[in-house]
């Protein structure tokens, strides 16, 4: 998590739609060079919640501040420094992918040289070269998306909200997505929101878990996976015992003679157990985080407080 | 550019994108011209008797107004698909968030999509204007009652604009918002005509009706009654749009 001042601080943000309460006491922050994962089932509140960072939305109670200000009382402050994606890509079908970029870019407030430059950096940045004069409205899904977040960074913003950017993609744009926005950690804080936990794990520092309008885990990703499992493939059938020798093994459970999910002791890391299987000639061939540990605190939250008769 | 101009330019661009402006522009092009042929050819058989007369009515009052006038129901039935996809179509299209997450009010979007409708039904009207024009290359035209008529149909085509507009805020569906602005701009065009087949000739009523309005324009009178209900019509049409929007925003 990055310490310097925050780009995004979201306080204690309510949020009532047509007087059901949709969000509540929602608070995180985000820095520049971090991703939030805001994980949560359909329903969870994501939306509502990207959508008061993104300033559609005011809150009813609590604030929003970007870069230490209030963007609904600063609507200049959303033009420049929020780019937003939502779920549905939000682009014209008559408009060629450039004339798009090009009208999203003026209304952004970029002119001239400045508009023209942003385009074509956007274009280059999502890898939109050979789209860029076909209409929006012949696009597929996959490259639906890939404008939207090319309208979301283009203007440079600290700030960039995602909702859902990889539902209905087939695995390879999903994966070149992953990798779009691991680039665009490097110079903005971004917020994503998915129920896709692989996605969370793949691009994301941080995590919120929401569940029915409330953040019941906020925490670094990191810090989970010290508590979590590692899953090992080795070249060699081990047993338990083997592992428990190694340094910083707290236990080891077998899923198949060669392949073991592990966990570790606290302030012991993956690292040093990959040093430890290649020391003892164990031939160490795929060692990852194991989704469980995730999966297990998001199952906790979300399954255990499904309404009766659907959490069987 | 301002918010205004560019979601305006961007409406423009759109609609001449699509076969909808070009075929709208192509048809009442041709309807117009075989109305103005019609009529000029029957003024110029019946031109040696009307210069016998007295006072006789010119090429103005027989062939520019009535075209002018027979525009005006056009524009009824034009305005309503001009208008329809304006807010009606970016809430379908799923595009609104784009125009809210930049920081513009919705009094600027309001606006902005009034003057991209209205340049296409400006045009078109521009575009009829133009035939009786050009008969002043070999006569004299009334050009003071062809420049009232043309004032009239702009701010009569600019509140059924900004009626359709407001329609278009009201669903997310363009052919609802279609048939809303055909149905209220139509009572507000024969509201007067109407209550007086029901034995019912009311000043209010009459006032409230905007042919009562447009016909002084197309008499060559520039009435500022009729300019400030126009004016009226289409700016209160536009404040409720804008209100509407500002309520679409806290939807989920």
């Amino acid at each position: 998590m990055n310490d310097s001042a925050p780009v995004l601080a979201l306080t204690r943000a309510s949020r009532r739609l047509s007087g059901r309460l949709i969000v509540e006491e929602v608070g995180f922050r985000v820095g520049r060079g971090e991703v939030l994962g805001l994980l949560g089932i359909n329903g969870a509140g994501k939306s509502t919640t990207l959508r008061m960072i993104a300033g559609l939305l005011a809150p009813d109670a609590g604030d929003v501040r970007i870069n230490g200000a209030d963007p609904y009382a600063q609507p200049a402050l959303l033009r420049r420094e929020v780019g937003y994606l939502p779920e549905d890509a939000p682009l014209y079908a008559e408009l060629t992918v450039s004339e798009y970029l090009d009208f999203c870019a003026r209304l952004r407030g970029l002119r001239g040289n400045a508009a023209a430059a942003a385009v074509s950096r956007a274009i280059e940045r999502c890898d939109l070269g050979e789209m860029r004069r076909r209409l929006c409205g012949l696009l597929s899904k996959g490259w639906r998306q890939r404008v939207g977040l090319a309208q979301a960074i283009l203007h440079e913003p600290s700030l960039i909200v995602l909702d859902e950017p990889a539902s209905g993609l087939d695995p390879v744009q999903a994966l070149r997505l992953r990798e779009l926005i691991a680039r665009l950690r490097e110079a903005h804080a971004v917020v994503l929101s998915t129920h896709v936990l692989s996605d969370v794990i793949a691009c994301c520092d941080t995590v919120a878990i929401l569940h029915q309008g409330r953040v019941h885990h906020h925490g670094a990703l990191v810090d989970l996976d010290a508590r979590a499992a590692l899953r090992v493939r080795v070249e060699r059938a081990l047993d338990a015992s083997d592992w428990l020798g190694v340094p910083g093994v707290a236990s080891a459970h077998a899923l198949d003679p060669h392949t073991w999910r592990i966990t570790l002791d606290e302030g012991s890391d993956s690292a040093d157990l990959a040093a430890a299987s290649a020391r003892l000639g164990f031939g160490l061939q795929e060692l990852r985080t194991d989704a469980s540990a995730l999966e297990a605190v998001f199952l906790r939250i979300s399954a255990a407080q499904a309404p009766a008769g659907r959490a069987a | 550019m301002s918010a205004i101009w560019l979601i305006a330019r961007n409406d423009w661009r759109r609609q001449f994108a699509q076969p909808f402006a070009w075929v709208v522009l192509a048809l009442v092009g041709a309807l117009a011209a075989w109305q103005f042929l019609l009529a000029l050819d029957m003024f110029l058989r019946h031109a040696p008797r009307l210069g016998a007369l007295p006072d006789a009515p010119g090429v103005t009052d027989l062939v520019a107004v009535p075209l002018l006038q027979s525009l005006s129901g056009v524009l009824l039935l034009l305005v309503p698909l001009a208008t329809m996809q304006s807010i009606a179509g970016e809430r379908r299209a799923h595009t609104l968030p784009l125009l809210l997450a930049a920081g513009v009010g919705s009094s600027r979007i309001v606006t902005g999509k009034f003057l991209g409708a209205y340049a296409l039904i400006a045009s078109i009207i521009a575009l009829v204007v133009s035939m009786p024009l050009l008969l002043q290359l070999g006569t004299e035209l009334d050009l003071g009652r062809l420049a009232a008529a043309t004032l009239g149909l702009l701010l009569y085509s600019a509140a059924l604009t900004a009626i359709g507009i407001l329609c278009s805020t009201w669903t997310a569906h363009p052919a609802l918002a279609a048939a809303a602005t055909l149905v209220i701009g139509s009572l507000l065009v024969m509201l007067d005509a109407g209550a007086r087949m029901q034995g019912v000739d009311n000043e209010l009523v009459n006032w409230l009706a905007m042919s009562s309005h447009l016909a002084p324009f197309l008499r060559g009178i520039v009435s500022s009654v009729a300019v400030t209900y126009f004016v009226l019509v289409t700016t209160l049409a536009l404040l409720f749009a804008a209100r509407r929007l500002d309520s679409l925003r806290t939807r989920a």
